[in-house]
């Protein structure tokens, strides 16, 4: 919908805009990653000509802390500082030049702590505690059955030890934004985000003002993928802006985004899983540790959702989950496409293979066999539902020309050709947390609809996908559509684009809305034909009296005479998103009552001599529900497969001995380029989600997490080894080749 | 210092720049692809920047009997395009398109690269392998230095404060020599090598071969020859056992350091693995030689 605009540069996004008069902020970020602050002098910096504000914590009227689930991390940082790059204090200056200069004249004296800089450490009973609570942020035990008697009845029982690393969401435009207070006092705050309604809640908390003053809007956003769901620019820039009374425009560098801005968990998993001897499932033990970094953000919710998928998809009649969030001195992880679900992929998936390898089985087979079938009973006392999408994807693989033709000898001796499968399920949504999205239709005198909501669409098309939805439910062409996206002045509470709910939860939402417009107007209709609503037909815009279409009206000329009589025509309608009414003892929110579910075969051409992994094809056979648009959901699908490349193969943010980040711009975190892209196939398996808008799901999130593990797995049957650490990198594959005798 | 405080000279002739030259400190730029960033990140010292992007005279490719000589402003893409280079040094060629991705191609230039003297610059292995001469230029003088003789270590050179290079003199490549560029990194475009070897060998008889030269970088602080490696494949059968020691030897003459790139040890194992690649192509016939005819 806004391709194009965005194409020809039309669209100004917020790190574009200028404001008469604004100042810009730069934030005073930590230089270490564990200390006591001693001092922090800001007088220096508050002399400087063109310096219009200089805040630190005591600036913060309200809550000095944010955090989507507990607010435990420090707006601006006081008594101690707990990652390289934590925000110590805000300048706001007449040029950027002079706010940069001011940032040097600031001056912290730390008194320095041993810093914790990997869950092994953090896990040890001597290392130094990060919080009062000590260094484990959430502890989950979920158990099903029996599995140490499973283990002993086994045929066989593997135990292996997975491990992932931070990945960067490395979105094109870095977290930015701009603030001012307008004529009625209101706080304005245009900024790249999630979750507008949160923002303001995240805004309003620290201000001490109240919700009411304050309007988030979210829209235009460059990119987010879970990396803006949590308060980035947006606290700073209303604190700043509230007190110059200017528009301030904040917009981090890349390297500060490197340094202070979200990141994927790393993850250590040891899972102990046993077969019978027909190859059946029998247990699964996971012990689960994801390091959240310095603080929680979503850190508890991301640990759901590994717990979620640690037994994919499968029949497994006796569980152990064991599951730990981690405190180090890393940043911050937070939310990042696929949440929790790539991490966890990638252990049980690898598992899977070497399962199936050891049992001497088909890995297509052997997931088959043990793939839980709709009317079963799920590991957290679920019923699988619509399980046919999978079965299908995963026996149609075996079709793949991939699949088939993966072993073929290629002609350099040194080049080895390698096939790999891996199958994902990802919850859409909130699981059992109460979710009521609310969004709103408008006829508008011009003879348009304006559709209303709040889930940004920061890239990914929510926008154009729910005009397609209503122009259906009118029965209207998309040209009298218009959004307004992400507005809390004028879009409903939505929630969050996140957890791949956009188009299910607005996409509800504004199908019970569109349903309420076109009842009020069926009645208007019927008064104005003279008829009754059940004696009325509608199609196109117009309503008519049932056998006599000579006697017909329009929406919008019945909206002029509504509108006459002083009525408003905006509907809004808000949808209850299924759920089970509790989650499994010891989760937040497990289980989902709507699952995606993806099967992929990656191949692969591997460079023994030099450790290079060329991935030469993705196919992706994916069960999203109905498919809204098929390009916006295919071209999603295949970003989804790229960003889950550079997971697997290459991308890594790397932290020295002093937790400093070091690869925090493009040409030392490698993100894939064009030319790294694999031929990609992708399919959606024809499925109808009845709880679905026209049958959706959702879709962001499933082409992400099985990338790594059917990477893995080609790499396995091309080099003969398996690798238990991701990212793929050409040293790590090299020097694991030649440990086993293989390079 | 921020782009804008610098003071930019824009002279139209080469004697005007060399002038400017003579009496202040500047730094010359021309597609400004390391420049750029090396100002971002605060790395260079000079406050002044010379301009030669208006110096039409320093932008040509031309044929001189054995040598091409190339202008001090012809960009990587130009020699891609180049018939006379792709006939003469289709190593150069080779080496031009793996250079950063087509924006720093067209943007980037070849005596740049040798001004910027980075062990890793992917346009310096081909000079080593087929033997370039690298002209400066002052107000008073002018002198043609032996690549071999120009780095002194990483980001030092022979090159005088009041000098400019001006041309880059690649020696043509005869027809029937064999060569390779192989490059590792970290992605297959827009990636810093990890480690580079460039290879000419000229044939004696059907796949032996009576010289070698084989340049590698970012092993060490200069593009450095591995001689012990070019030693070891004259006047011999080239069997798999010959090439993989040739390999060997070459990453046992590398001097790589270790970075958040890489390992040492990777990069020694790589560059075995690439010159053994390498000579794999040559002697199974994936390599053409040079034909002198617009290869």
């Amino acid at each position: 919908m806004d391709a194009l605009d965005k194409v020809t540069g039309k669209i100004k996004f917020f790190s574009d805009m200028k404001i008469e008069g604004m100042l810009f902020a730069r934030v005073f970020r930590s230089s270490v990653a564990h200390a006591n602050i001693v001092t922090l002098d800001t007088a220096e910096a508050e002399r400087l000509q063109g310096v219009r504000a200089v805040l630190t914590y005591k600036d913060v009227p309200g809550l000095n802390a944010y955090g989507a689930i507990i607010p435990d991390a420090p707006v601006l940082g006081y008594g101690k500082v707990r990652f390289y790059g934590e925000p110590l204090a805000l300048v706001a200056a007449d040029d950027q030049e002079t706010a940069e200069k001011a940032l040097g004249l600031i001056k912290a004296v730390y008194e320095p702590l041993p810093a914790v800089h990997s869950m092994d450490e953090s896990l040890k009973p001597e290392a130094p505690k990060l919080h009062d609570r000590g260094n484990i942020a959430r502890h989950a035990l979920i158990l099903k059955g029996d599995v140490d008697r499973a283990f002993r009845d086994a045929h066989l029982t593997l135990e292996r030890t997975y491990r992932t690393q931070s990945q960067k969401h490395m979105f094109l435009e870095p977290e930015a934004g701009i603030a001012y207070t307008d004529e009625l006092g209101n706080l304005n705050i245009l900024a790249g985000g999630q979750n507008p309604y949160r923002d303001k809640m995240q805004v309003a908390r620290s201000l001490n003002i109240s919700p009411e003053k304050v309007r988030v809007i979210n829209y235009p956003a460059g990119g987010a993928f879970g990396g803006k769901d949590d308060v980035t620019v947006q606290i700073h820039l209303a604190l700043l802006a509230t007190k110059t009374k200017r528009p301030v425009k904040l917009v981090w560098n890349r390297e500060e985004s490197g340094v202070g801005g979200f990141h994927r968990h790393p993850s250590l998993i040891t899972l102990k899983t046993a077969v019978s001897d027909d190859g059946r499932l029998l247990a699964n033990d996971s012990r689960i540790y994801l390091d959240t970094g310095a603080y929680q953000s979503f850190g508890p919710t991301v640990l759901d959702v590994t717990i979620e998928v640690i037994n994919g998809p499968y029949l497994i009649p006796n569980i152990r989950i064991d599951a730990n969030l981690v405190y180090t001195n890393n940043g911050i992880s937070s939310a990042f496409r696929g949440f929790g679900g790539p991490q966890g992929n990638f252990a049980i998936e690898s598992m899977m293979d070497e399962m199936a390898e050891e049992m001497k089985m088909d890995p297509i087979d052997f997931r088959l066999k043990n793939l839980a079938k709709s009317g079963d009973i799920g590991p957290f006392g679920n019923s699988m539902r619509n399980m046919e999408g999978i079965h299908e994807a995963l026996s149609r693989l075996r079709n793949s020309p991939l699949w088939r033709l993966g072993k073929e000898l290629p002609p350099k001796p040194w080049i080895r050709r390698g096939t790999g499968v891996a199958i994902a399920i990802k919850g859409v949504g909130f699981g059992t947390i109460p979710d009521y999205p609310t969004a709103a239709v408008e006829l508008l005198p011009q003879g348009k609809i304006k559709v209303l909501f709040s889930n940004p669409d920061y890239g990914q098309g929510v926008n154009t996908g729910n005009a397609q939805i209503v122009a259906e439910a009118l029965d209207l062409p998309m040209n009298e559509i218009e959004v307004v996206n992400a507005d809390t002045q004028y879009s409903p509470d939505t929630g969050s684009s996140s957890a791949s709910r956009g188009t299910f939860t607005s996409g509800n939402a504004l199908l019970v809305a569109c349903n309420k417009m076109l009842d009020r107007l069926r009645m208007e209709a019927a008064l104005y034909l003279e008829s009754t609503r059940d004696g009325i037909e509608y199609a196109s815009g117009r309503f008519w009296i049932k056998g006599n279409e000579s006697k017909s009206v329009s929406i919008y000329d019945l909206a002029k005479g509504l509108r006459a009589k002083g009525e408003t025509l905006k509907f809004e309608g808000t949808f209850e998103v299924p759920r089970y009414p509790e989650p499994v003892k010891g989760t937040l929110e497990v289980p989902h009552v709507v699952y995606m579910y993806g099967a992929m075969v990656s191949s692969i051409e591997l460079n023994t001599l030099t450790g290079y992994l060329d991935v030469k094809n993705v196919d992706l056979m994916a069960d999203i529900g109905n498919v809204i648009n098929p390009l916006l959901a295919t071209t999603q699908c295949e970003g989804g497969i790229v960003q889950g490349l550079g997971f697997a193969t290459s991308e890594e943010l790397v932290y020295n001995q002093d937790e400093k980040p070091m690869n925090t711009n493009y040409t030392t975190y490698i993100v894939p380029s064009i030319a790294d892209i694999p031929r990609m196939y992708v399919e959606f398996i024809k499925t109808y989600e009845q709880y679905g808008p026209y049958g959706a799901k959702g879709m962001a999130e499933i082409p992400i997490v099985p990338v790594g593990a059917s990477i893995a797995n080609a790499l396995k049957q091309a080099s003969g080894v398996r690798y238990y650490q991701l990212p793929l990198t050409p040293g790590r594959v090299l020097s694991k080749l030649h440990e086993q005798g293989q390079g | 210092m921020k782009v804008s405080q610098y003071t930019v000279h824009s002279p139209r002739t080469l004697p005007e720049a060399l002038n400017i030259l003579k009496d202040a400190t500047v730094r010359p730029i021309a597609g400004g692809t390391d420049v750029m960033v090396q100002i971002k990140d605060d790395l260079v010292k000079e406050t002044e920047l010379l301009n030669l992007s208006y110096i039409r005279d320093l932008n040509y490719i031309r044929d001189d009997g054995d040598f091409i000589r190339v202008g001090a402003l012809a960009t990587y893409s130009d020699l891609i395009r180049s018939r006379l280079v792709n006939e003469y040094s289709p190593v150069l060629v080779e080496a031009a398109r793996t250079v950063g991705a087509v924006q720093i191609q067209n943007r980037g230039t070849l005596a740049g690269n040798v001004g910027n003297a980075s062990p890793a610059g992917d346009g310096l292995p081909p000079l080593f392998a087929t033997g370039a001469k690298i002209k400066l230029q002052s107000a008073a003088s002018e002198r043609e230095v032996d690549i071999g003789d120009y780095f002194l270590g990483v980001r030092k050179t022979v090159r005088q404060p009041n000098e400019l290079i001006t041309e880059v003199s690649v020696r043509k490549m005869k027809p029937g020599d064999y060569y390779f560029f192989k490059k590792i990194g970290l992605r297959s475009a827009n990636a810093i090598s990890l480690a580079s070897v460039a290879a000419v060998l000229v044939p004696a008889e059907v796949l032996t071969f009576k010289e070698a030269r084989i340049a590698m970088g970012a092993v060490a602080p200069t593009v450095i020859r591995a001689k012990g490696a070019e030693a070891a494949i004259l006047n011999c059968q080239l069997t798999d056992e010959k090439m993989k020691e040739v390999g060997r030897l070459a990453s046992e003459e590398a001097r790589p350091i270790t970075d958040i790139r890489a390992t040492a040890e990777y990069r020694k194992q790589a560059i075995a693995g690439a010159v053994y690649e390498g000579l794999y192509e040559i002697v199974n016939g994936f390599r053409s030689p040079v034909n002198g005819s617009g290869a």
